[in-house]
This record gives structure tokens, sequence and C-alpha cells, in this order.
């Protein structure tokens, strides 16, 4: 197997274009909650999908709810959202929910709303366009993470890490966006044509 | 006209500037990574213009920001971030700013701020 590897400069211009795409992601969600949100700098990585899986797992609370979901065309892969108990409970005091019913609901759509526009955005940095392949997202217990069929797919996987961080509502998730093998040559391309453009 | 260009990704940079030169035509530019390198620039090289990210390492734009005003009161400082909530916009122009201005920045975009400022 091939280790995929990412120079500076491709992390730095995969760095910034998720941090143009996740603001736009960030507002729209936060018009949503009605809140504000702090921006963290996306953390990126090119790991092996089992060390993806081990840090899932070892990611702190026992009980996380966590939903996917996955992206295709020239730009493919998954993208993946944990929240933490406390912060489910406080996003439904925040929406004044009233049934476990209708936070897994909201939870759900925030998942949709958050990585469909942070996804779209990307890929529209990239020049090109992306399509949802499922139709709904599910929601996996945290200790069922690695049955899941979708990380069967990848080998390694450039992953893009940032928080979502609703500091007065104590609302913190992670986001992960998991680039498929395949697309990798294509996004280490597209990547250094946009820095060859403004040298 | 000095300009001071802070942000720490190098592709947001390099961006900004080929769009500042564009407009421009003898810019003498200068740049950060972060807020605190920017303050030092600020007090030593005196530019007229800075261009300001919000979310960065060490110092933020958000710290920066008032400090960069305090060392040097004719400075105009536009920031330039990706953070586009409605809060964020109202935070940067309290603390001082000329304008709070969406990323990407390209020719266009920066025409539009030269001639509003």
């Amino acid at each position: 197997m091939n280790t995929i590897t990412l120079t500076e400069d491709e992390q730095d211009v995969l760095q910034e274009l998720m941090n143009v795409a996740y603001g736009n992601a960030t507002a729209v969600v936060a018009e949503m909650l009605d809140a504000f949100a702090s921006l963290s700098i996306p953390n990126i990585k090119v790991m092996e999908t089992s060390e993806l899986l081990h840090q899932f797992q070892s990611l702190k609370g026992e009980s996380y709810f966590f939903s996917t979901q996955a992206f295709v065309g020239e730009f493919s892969g998954e993208s993946a959202f944990f929240i933490d108990n406390v912060s489910a409970k406080n996003l439904s005091t925040h929406l004044e929910l009233e049934s476990e019913e209708d936070l897994d609901d909201a939870i759900l759509e925030l998942t949709n709303v958050l990585t469909s526009s942070l996804t779209t955005r990307l890929a529209q940095e990239m020049d090109t366009q992306v399509k949802f392949s499922l139709p709904s997202i599910s929601k996996i217990p945290l200790a069922e993470i690695s049955n899941n069929q979708t990380f069967q797919q990848y080998s390694q996987v450039i992953v893009i890490d940032t928080q979502l961080n609703f500091e007065d509502q104590k609302i913190n998730g992670e986001i992960f966006i998991l680039t498929k093998d395949g697309s990798i040559q294509w996004l280490k391309n597209q990547l250094n044509s946009i820095l060859e453009a403004l040298m | 006209m000095k300009y001071l260009v802070t942000d720490d990704s190098k592709l947001a940079r390099l961006s900004l500037i080929k769009s500042l030169k564009a407009h421009v035509e003898d810019a003498e530019i200068f740049q950060a990574t972060n807020g605190a390198e920017a303050v030092e620039l600020v007090k030593s090289e005196k530019p007229d213009i800075a261009f300001l990210d919000l979310t960065m390492p060490v110092m933020d734009g958000y710290e920066a920001l008032p400090l960069m005003l305090e060392a040097h009161q004719k400075l105009k400082v536009i920031v330039v971030s990706a953070d586009i909530q409605e809060r964020a916009k109202t935070m940067v122009i309290e603390l001082g700013a000329q304008l709070h201005v969406q990323k990407p920045i390209n020719a266009d975009k920066m025409q539009e701020i030269l001639e509003l400022i």
C-alpha cells in the first residue's frame, strides 16, 4: 500500500479552504440555533483507517451521538459528527425540546445542515460538486463504530477535524471529513493547482 | 503606502497580496502569521492599512486588533475572515475595524474594499 503524504503547502491550502467552508457552515448553524459559535483552526492529518477508528473510540465520554453522511463526486468521502451527552442535553434545553425523539431529530438535522453546507462549500472552493449519496443520516452507537461498513471503503484517509463550539450554550461537537482513497490524488492535484495559480 | 497582511495561511496571504497588487502599484507589503507578529510589525513599520484574519494561533484577531490600534492610531484595519456570523461582524467593528470582509478575497472584492476605505 502506498503511503499518502501531504506537503506543507498542500496542508496549508486544504486548511484554508476548510476554514472558509467551516465559517460558512457555522454561520448557517448559528442562525438555525440563534447562537454564536467560536471558530477553531482545522486540524488536518493523514492516517490509516484503524488509527482513525481508535481516535473515534478514544473521544472522551462513553456515550456520544455519532452521525455520518457520505458524499460522492470527484471529491468523495464521508463526513462524521460527534456530539457528547452533555452537549446533547444542553442542545435540548436551548431548543426547549420535550422528548428524546425530538432531540434525536434535532441532532440529525444539525448534522445534516452542518455537514452538507460544509462539504458543499469545500467542494465549491475546489471547483467541483458533490452529491450526497445517502438520503438519511444514521446515528451509530460508539461501540459499533468499527463495524460501520462505510469505513471498510478506506485504507488511508485524509482527516479534517474541527470543533463546533457554542460557548454560551455549552454545546460542543467534533466534525471529521474523510476522503476516499480514489479521491486523494485528485484532491492533491486540486490543492497544487490552486497554489500554482497564485505564484 | 504600507500594507500589513496577517493570516496564518500562506494561501490566504498570497491570494490577498495578489489581489492587492492588481490594484496598487508600489505597495510596500509586510506579512505576519499571527496576531502577535502583527502587533510587533505595526509598532515597527507603522503600516497605513492592515488586513487581519481572526482565527489564528498564538494570538487571534480579536485580541490583536485593539493592540494594533493602540500602537498606531491612524491604522485602518480590514478584518478578512471566514467567520461571517453577525456577532463576529459586530464585534470587530466595535473593536475598531473599518470593515469586515468575507474570505476569500479576489481582485473584484479588493477593488470594493479599496474604494470603501
